[in-house]
């Protein structure tokens, strides 16, 4: 099935009649099906030579159901670079040389990316290879071992940053049954246990590699190639998988939670407030208000902001997050005080802007500013091909297409200030706070 | 690469003595980019005050104009998503933005007052400060040990000199620094001769004038040049350990080397660091031998020209040019147990590097890949201003043909002589932050074996190879050993 989305594009940008609302994702693209599930959208850009190619499979740290397995989505990804047999690691770096590409990957609660940025001239062969390691992986027990350490060293050079710590303390004391509870590294535990799991890992690689799963996404300078032909010489055969991960559900929480961090050095203290928030959705206006709520309320723009890192100075980073997520996820506030001694008088602020929105109507000049912002962020953001095709992946990861970006949008765009009152009646109470705090083992 | 041929205009007419630069990359996008560049940086912050460039732009870039107070600039900025974002690097400082066309006249307005008519605001000033010092203890010292490691090698390797101090400066002359003195640096560092103007995008032609008239207030005269020498060879390998309580052990080494872009020898350089440790690219010598084959850490890497916040992005970012460049290996955090083997490893490869150079095939393979890669540094329109910019402070063609082309008339020969001329792994600096440095130290001055045990087989030329690794002499002095306390870094 092929859908031919008509979308308004000269020479890469947005222009749209007078008077038609504009579309937020501006450019037009070719989603297309194919029979084993995988879906291929083709984005073809006015940026010059440059191909992006992004292939997201919905695959994250939320898939890792069994205990004592926390981190193998991660583990996937760095074991997608082990290579195959037609393609063993050395040769599959060397073509990536010769190709002059940029090739990388990352992995999410949600999601697993992997994306590669290279000259139109080589899109068949950069297919070709990745269509192999997505079907034929291989790797040996001692390779597998070795790459186990790999990611022990990822945790090792993150875990000097209080940040990283806190948010592990964060999703372990926010959630008792769902996988949101781990983050993607995953607990240290597991992590240090993994070298003695490469059939487990075999097991996850082969439940989620699975066309189904996957998105591929091709933008650039591809106006004249045959992405769909390419795609299906190399992907079509891949065959479906029929896994289906039991997802734990999180019961309601009986909050509210706290927890505090001791960090071993000197460094500033961090006070967080987490509320749960809402699964992603275009449908319903959840996930757009509590976005809207996260800029009026602790933006640069926000009283709150201006009020402690502006004016009194107690508070240098203030910051909110409300990450789109598969299931119901964290709405958190971070703020990193200057003074420990200031702790509770920012937590108390924090509270006190969570509860304004519960009483009070936002002026409508303000919420008109926010989605200005929103709007004008996400065009700023397309300006070449890559970002292009990052900015749609974690969109693909969650819905597949790019229109959740035109719902999503529009639905901010409808948004009122009754509606982010009520979404803050609903959202931010109490049985479902978490506070986490960290200290230094002294002040600075 | 580009809609339109590239232009450089230099803009200096009789009626118009002060020499702004232009360097325009027109198109019919609908956003509009900007990337200010003056001529000034950390190497002209005074002797006794380091960080006042920094804290300078940051009054630009984050403080108030004589009309508008921060907030009000925010307020303004923000419903247009703009950000003003600045960088201070040793010879540029670099003022950049993108906007929609929509919003231009009210963007250039504000962006306009904020460069050419700062408030100089107390609460700014008290506020951006403690942010410097922040970012110095928390930051920097704090949180990130790899970056760390890294300044602080830049540090100890210019000691002494110019570029011998954190672009943010030390947190006691911040603490004692005034609003007087960023005033004083703005008025004698930001002139029409150190200024270069970079716009791309689809703005109208009539904003070159515009910006000609506008940024012509500004005093014409030459800026103060700070004394200029090369940095000092250290004699044997200087070894600085920096104690911290961390889980892992971050490793920064290298020596300063005369290459730079337009340096006759730099493309061969280029190529032979892309071939031994390409930046967080799997195909790099290093990256084999020390994560692909034997598991020790998340990467490890190569470079000839500063490139700060690599953890964070894989790119560089532009207008860092500078006169002296060093060669340095990043070593990411390994575990404390394979510290010493890490460090004799890195410094093997090096040897066997400068001692085996570079093969035909893989000259060919690093060549292929840097001609295409270089293509990918330039993918957007700010990205491609600031690379032409550096190109202009450097005497060179658009680096995307400078890269191509030179890299067309080389031979392995050359790479491999440059391999020979310039990498080696004696006088050098090291830097480590550790917890248990006393231990560490003892370890590389002793040179006992440092064994690996591995938790899978390996092949028998790794474990032939790792004999020789594990035995591998350090050659440091034990007067040449350091260790201090990270409370006393930068301050």
């Amino acid at each position: 099935m092929t859908l031919g989305i008509a979308g308004l594009l000269l020479c890469g940008l947005a222009i749209s009649a007078p008077g038609a609302v504009p579309r937020a994702f501006p450019f037009a693209y070719e989603q297309h099906d194919f029979p084993n599930g995988l879906r291929l959208l083709t984005i073809p850009d006015d940026y010059p030579n440059v191909v992006a190619l992004y292939i997201v499979v919905q695959a994250g740290s939320r898939n890792e159901v069994e205990p004592g397995r926390s981190g193998y989505a991660h583990l996937s990804e760095h074991l997608m670079f082990r290579g195959t047999k037609a393609y063993p690691p050395q040769k599959y770096e060397s073509i990536l040389q010769a190709a002059g590409a940029s090739s990388n990957a990352y992995t999410t609660d949600d999601f697993t990316a992997y994306h590669t940025t290279f000259s139109k001239e080589d899109l068949e062969l950069i297919l070709r290879m990745e269509a192999d390691r997505f079907r034929n992986l291989h790797y040996s027990l001692e390779d597998f071992r070795t790459e186990a350490l790999a990611v022990l060293g990822e945790y090792n050079k993150n875990s000097a940053d209080p940040m990283e710590k806190l948010e592990e303390v964060i999703r372990d004391t926010a959630f008792d049954r769902h996988t949101y509870k781990h983050t993607t590294m995953g607990f240290l535990k597991d992590v240090q246990d993994m070298p003695n799991h490469y059939d487990y890992s075999l097991l996850f690689f082969k439940r989620y590699y699975r066309p189904e799963r996957t998105t591929i996404i091709v933008a650039g300078d591809v106006a004249k190639l045959d992405v769909k032909g390419l795609v299906e010489k190399y992907w079509a055969d891949w065959p479906r998988g029929d896994f289906r991960a039991s997802i734990p559900q999180e019961p309601p929480s009986h909050g509210p939670r706290v927890n505090e961090v001791r960090w071993p050095t000197g460094t500033l203290p961090w006070v967080t407030v987490s509320f749960r928030g809402a699964a992603y959705s275009d449908q319903h206006k959840d996930t757009a208000a509590l976005d809207l709520i996260s800029f009026l309320g602790f933006s640069e723009t926000s009283d709150l902001y201006q009020k402690l890192v502006i004016q009194e100075q107690k508070v240098d980073v203030l910051v909110a997050d409300n990450p789109d997520r598969l299931d119901p996820y964290l709405f958190t506030v971070w703020a990193r005080v200057k003074r420990p001694e200031d702790m509770d008088y920012v937590k108390g602020q924090i509270l006190g802007v969570f509860d304004k929105f519960r009483r009070v109507l936002v002026p409508a000049e303000r919420l008109e500013a926010v989605k200005s912002h929103l709007r004008y962020r996400f065009l700023l953001s397309l300006d070449n091909s890559e970002s292009i095709a990052a900015n749609l992946a974690p969109y693909v990861a969650l819905r597949r297409t790019p229109e959740t970006i035109n719902r999503l949008y529009e639905m901010y765009s409808q948004i009122t200030a009754e509606d982010l009152r009520s979404m803050a009646i609903k959202y931010f109470v109490e049985s479902g706070r978490t506070i986490v705090t960290l200290k230094g083992a002294k002040s600075q | 690469m580009k809609f339109f041929l590239a232009a450089i205009l230099m803009i200096a007419s009789a009626n118009l003595p002060a020499q702004i630069q232009f360097v325009t990359r027109p198109s019919r996008s609908p956003l509009v980019s900007f990337r200010i560049v003056f001529l000034t940086g950390a190497a002209h912050d005074p002797i006794d005050k380091p960080g006042v460039a920094s804290l300078t732009a940051a009054m630009l870039s984050q403080g108030g104009t004589r009309q508008m107070t921060y907030k009000q600039i925010v307020d303004a900025l923000f419903p247009m998503a703009v950000s003003v974002t600045s960088q201070v690097d040793k010879e540029m400082t670099v003022f950049s933005a993108t906007t929609h066309i929509d919003n231009l006249e009210t963007f250039y307005r504000l962006f306009r007052a904020m460069l050419l008519e700062p408030g100089w605001r107390g609460e700014d000033f008290e506020r951006l400060r403690d942010e410097a010092i922040n970012y110095l203890r928390v930051n920097l010292r704090g949180n990130n040990d790899e970056e760390l490691g890294k300044e602080a090698l830049y540090n100890q390797i210019y000691s002494g000199h110019p570029y011998g101090h954190n672009n943010v400066g030390t947190v006691s002359a911040l603490q004692k620094m005034t609003i007087a003195d960023v005033r004083a640096f703005y008025r004698d560092h930001y002139t029409q001769d150190g200024l270069i103007i970079g716009i791309g995008g689809g703005y109208p032609p009539r904003l070159l004038e515009r910006m000609k008239e506008d940024f012509g207030v500004l005093p014409q005269k030459a800026r103060p040049e700070p004394g200029w020498y090369e940095p000092k060879l250290h004699r044997g390998i200087q070894l600085t350990m920096i104690r911290k309580d961390t889980r892992a052990v971050a490793i920064s080494l290298g020596f300063p080397i005369p290459v730079r872009r337009g340096h006759p020898d730099y493309p061969a350089l280029l190529l032979a660091q892309s071939y031994f440790g390409q930046h967080r690219m799997s195909g790099g010598v290093l990256y084999e031998q020390m994560r692909q084959l034997r598991g020790l850490n998340y990467g490890d890497y190569a470079y000839i020209e500063y490139f700060p916040r690599g953890m964070f992005q894989f790119e560089p970012d532009p207008n860092l040019a500078r006169r002296s460049q060093i060669f340095q290996i990043w070593i990411r955090p390994v575990e404390p147990s394979t510290a010493h083997f890490a460090l004799r490893l890195a410094l093997y490869e090096l040897d066997k590097f400068i001692r085996q150079g570079i093969s035909e095939g893989e000259f060919e393979r690093s060549r292929a890949f840097l001609s295409k890669y270089v293509n990918l540094l330039i993918k957007t329109k700010s990205a491609e201003l600031g690379y032409a910019i550096d190109s202009l402070y450097y005497g060179i063609p658009d680096y995307d043909t400078y890269i191509r082309e030179s890299l067309s008339k080389l031979r392995a020969e050359d790479v491999n002589r440059v391999i020979r001329k310039y990498l080696r792994t004696t006088d050098l600096d090291i830097v480590i932050v550790a917890k248990d440095c006393e231990g560490l130290k003892r370890q590389i001055l002793e040179g006992a074996p440092s064994p690996m045990t591995y938790n899978s087989p390996k092949p028998k030329e790794v474990m032939e190879e790792d004999k020789i690794v594990d035995r591998w002499k350090i050659d440091v002095k034990p007067e040449n050993v350091h260790i201090v306390s990270v409370d006393t870094v930068f301050e």
